[in-house]
């Protein structure tokens, strides 16, 4: 089936250089060798269906409206051994932890910028930051982090790094869900020989964090009221919002739903207005209050910040993380970690250049061919240049924006990613993978074993991101070191 | 629950109820049509189609002349007419979408898989047994979901909305479908033509034949039929079966209580249904019947417009 597989110059997460599978991968490798062609099309096939007759879609916006799409499936699993996992599940932990204490250091005291380890205008003239609205405000927990998507690439030596941190409404995670399900469904078979970490229970876990940001005047003697903001059907990420919702068990709610009187919010229910206590809120900072933020959001809730400030109601994620999680920050993420926690960094970031510095800027301009620009206010793969596949005239234009706004932009090494066989359209060939990490925060930090791989299935290509192109892979996390059993 | 919440199921129900029934007219229409003798025939029973499952006003507005293929589009696939099969199933699945937590999981996927082998049939229809083929579709997933809902919801909130929101569509549409054919009994009774035939469509068009003939084997008495159709309490789209199981439902939403805020419609209800029973169809003409049943669309808009406000359903219309 993968004989005629080339792992080139990367590294292959399933494959050796001799074309044997690498140890991890035997069990499953062995399995699938027993599939017909047939078999293979038809198994794929089927998946496919299944998240479309389960509706299982984002919608991808263009001048002609939205369509439904399914984000598509690739069956080859990311294999990871438990070993490999526990060192990821550490490093995310100690990331998660100073990011959060950043947070709050920076609305509060600013010791990190005192003791001159993150400049000042930095902070202040990050779009996101917004102290202002939130300075000094205390929260539940003084946790700002609750959910935290934090991407994982690996290079060409197989070592794992951090590529970004997602502080803000990470997306995906009923993904990884539904990957599950539907590879036990049309694979059954593979399961057989692996004993994998089971995904049941991640659900209360993570609505157990939700719950315990109790906010300081709820009411003690009830159970708090938790409800998920949305911004409604036609968000890409709605099924990610309905799907944690009815499996937290907890209202799915709009803006319109909710409102605030007094500075306390209640929504509007069939008996009249219930209070609400704590807001999983999948809309951004800048919508969720028209009177605090853009006054012309019309799917936030005015009044919302009022009542966040008094303590009568609990916002998650924490209003005002984007400062934490833009490319530029990231820099800095391994330094927060020695200087709240005095601990190395586990996982390492990736490399990258700040252009704002002069001779970093014209070392950039002059390779700029080798490097990976990224805009550091933007995500999801847009604004971004990736030298060695990108034309003379786009290398051109980057450089142009570059020069017009130097602190706009920051540039990395290509990494070589690390690839792992896809199967689409009845063959196998390699695609470049990363891998999305969940990370709960409540009353302990709690890390989802596996999370979702992505995949870019577009062959050579490098963005993962659904809305272009890219696809998904359940991940195994072995229970046992390593090692299949029977 | 939340009253958007709530709302949606409501319309959800609605929406699905109106598709199916309006399936069901279409279909026997089209097997009617090829025994229909002349073409003032045939354009006097597509009238009434279009009467009982959209608006003639709005299809005049719209097109000069009746063509059978141009109403059979319009009935089904037309964007132009809100009634119409395909936006009818296009909005349950929009509210079914938006309310999905509340769902069986299948029931969703009843929706979607419609909604999914729509754009397919929409390159299709252009022949009848295609036609029928579509209406069969659409009653089958009509009732797929109401088999899911019956065998795997709770009997709770979600679900009694649901039940209101498709008792008080059908309620109407068996009004509807009475008064257009009073109205055609009562033009036609000075020629003294043989009703039998208009009865028959009215049961069939309500889904009612089989249960009809065997309490009243084969007759076809006018006064029977409406009886049957207005005021038997065991068949399930009789007008009276309707409301009653409205009452119920709304009992059961309080748990039996009235409270200040529900007590108008339940004198609302309770009246629909005194109105009901204290009416006696065999002694009245078609103009009184039709003067009846015109009142009884009223009530029903009524009902559904005071079972919003009591749970919020509707946004208040601010004064200012």
């Amino acid at each position: 089936m993968l004989d005629n597989y080339k792992t080139g110059v990367f590294y292959d997460e399933m494959m050796g250089n001799n074309g044997t599978p690498k140890h991890h991968y035997r069990w499953f490798y062995q399995l699938v060798k027993q599939f017909s062609e047939q078999e293979l099309k038809e198994k794929h096939e089927t998946a496919q269906l299944n998240f479309l007759r389960q509706g299982i879609t984002f919608t991808v916006y263009n001048h002609t409206g939205g369509t439904e799409r399914t984000m598509p499936f690739d069956f080859v699993p990311i294999i990871i051994p438990k070993e490999r996992w526990e060192e990821i599940e550490k490093g995310m932990k100690q990331r998660i932890t100073a990011l959060n204490h950043f947070l709050e250091d920076i609305y509060h005291d600013q010791e990190i910028v005192k003791a001159g380890v993150i400049p000042q205008e930095l902070i202040e003239n990050n779009p996101y930051y917004y102290k202002e609205q939130v300075g000094g405000v205390h929260i539940p927990l003084n946790n700002h982090v609750f959910l935290a998507g934090i991407d994982l690439i690996r290079d060409e030596n197989g070592d794992y790094r951090v590529l970004e941190d997602n502080l803000r409404n990470p997306s995906g995670m009923s993904y990884v869900f539904q990957n599950r399900y539907v590879m036990r469904q049309v694979y059954p078979e593979l399961f057989f020989q692996h004993s994998i970490q089971t995904l049941e229970q991640q659900l209360s876990e993570l609505h157990h964090a939700v719950i315990s940001h109790v906010p300081p005047n709820a009411d003690p003697n009830q159970a708090p009221t938790a409800v998920l903001l949305t911004p409604g059907m036609y968000n890409s990420a709605y099924y990610d919002h309905v799907f944690l919702a009815q499996q937290m068990g907890i209202e799915l709610v709009e803006g319109r739903d909710l409102i605030v009187k007094e500075d306390v919010v209640y929504m509007k229910t069939i008996r009249g207005l219930k209070r609400v206590d704590i807001i999983y809120r999948r809309i951004d900072d800048d919508f969720l209050d028209p009177e605090a933020f853009r006054p012309d959001s019309a799917l936030g809730v005015p009044g919302l910040l009022r009542a966040y400030k008094e303590g009568n109601v609990s916002i998650l994620n924490g209003i005002g993380n984007g400062v934490a999680d833009d490319k530029a920050m990231y820099v800095y993420v391994p330094d927060m970690i020695r200087f709240y926690l005095d601990e190395e960094p586990i996982i390492p970031n990736v490399e990258t250049y700040f252009l704002s510095d002069p001779e970093k800027l014209d070392y950039v301009l002059k390779h700029i061919d080798e490097l990976v620009i990224k805009n550091v206010g933007a995500s999801g793969g847009y604004d971004m240049l990736i030298g060695p596949q990108s034309t003379e005239e786009e290398q051109e234009m980057f450089k142009q924006k570059i020069m017009e706004q130097p602190n706009q932009y920051i540039a990395q090494p290509t990494i070589k990613l690390s690839r792992a066989p896809a199967y689409q359209e009845g063959r196998f060939y390699p695609c470049h993978v990363d891998l999305r990490v969940f990370v709960m925060n409540g009353e302990h930090t709690h890390v989802l074993p596996g999370g979702l791989s992505r995949v870019a299935l577009k062959e050579g290509s490098l963005v993962v991101n659904s809305s272009q192109g890219g696809g998904g892979k359940d991940t195994w996390i072995l229970s046992e070191g390593g090692e299949g059993h029977a | 629950m939340l009253s958007r919440v709530a709302d949606s199921l409501y319309w959800m129900s609605r929406n699905i109820e109106r598709a199916e029934n309006n399936a069901r007219v279409l279909s026997v229409q089209l097997i009617h049509m090829l025994e229909a003798s002349d073409q003032q025939v045939l354009d006097r029973d597509w009238e009434e189609v279009l009467e009982i499952c959209a608006s003639t006003v709005d299809y005049h507005n719209q097109y000069d002349r009746l063509d059978t293929n141009t109403i059979i589009q319009y009935l089904t696939m037309s964007p132009m007419n809100v009634n119409s099969l395909m936006n009818g199933m296009t909005y349950a699945r929009e509210n079914a979408k938006a309310t999905r937590d509340m769902l069986p999981d299948e029931l969703w996927e009843v929706l979607n898989e419609f909604h999914l082998d729509q754009k397919e049939w929409m390159e299709q229809l252009s022949t009848t047994p295609q036609t029928q083929q579509y209406l069969k579709k659409v009653i089958t997933t009509s009732m797929t979901a109401q088999g899911v809902i019956e065998s795997s919801m709770s009997r709770g909130i979600p679900y009694t909305f649901i039940k209101v929101g498709k008792w008080l569509e059908r309620a109407e549409k068996t009004a509807r479908v009475l008064n257009v054919i009073c109205e055609k009994n009562r033009k036609e009774a000075v020629h003294g033509t043989n009703n039998y035939y208009y009865w028959l469509t009215a049961l069939q068009f309500l889904n009612g034949y089989d249960s009809y003939i065997k309490e009243h084997p084969p007759t076809m008495e006018s006064k029977h039929v409406l009886s049957f159709l207005i005021k038997e309490g065991s068949f399930p789209r009789s007008i009276r079966y309707c409301m009653d199981h409205v009452l119920e439902a709304v009992q059961h939403l309080e748990q039996g209580k009235i409270s200040h805020y529900s007590e108008d419609l339940f004198t609302m209800l309770e009246k629909v249904q005194e109105e009901i029973s204290d009416t006696s169809i065999a002694d009245m003409d078609m103009e009184q019947l039709m003067k009846f049943l015109d009142h009884f669309q009223d009530r029903c808009m009524t009902v559904s417009r005071m079972f919003s406000e009591t749970y919020y359903l509707v946004e208040p219309v601010s004064v200012n």
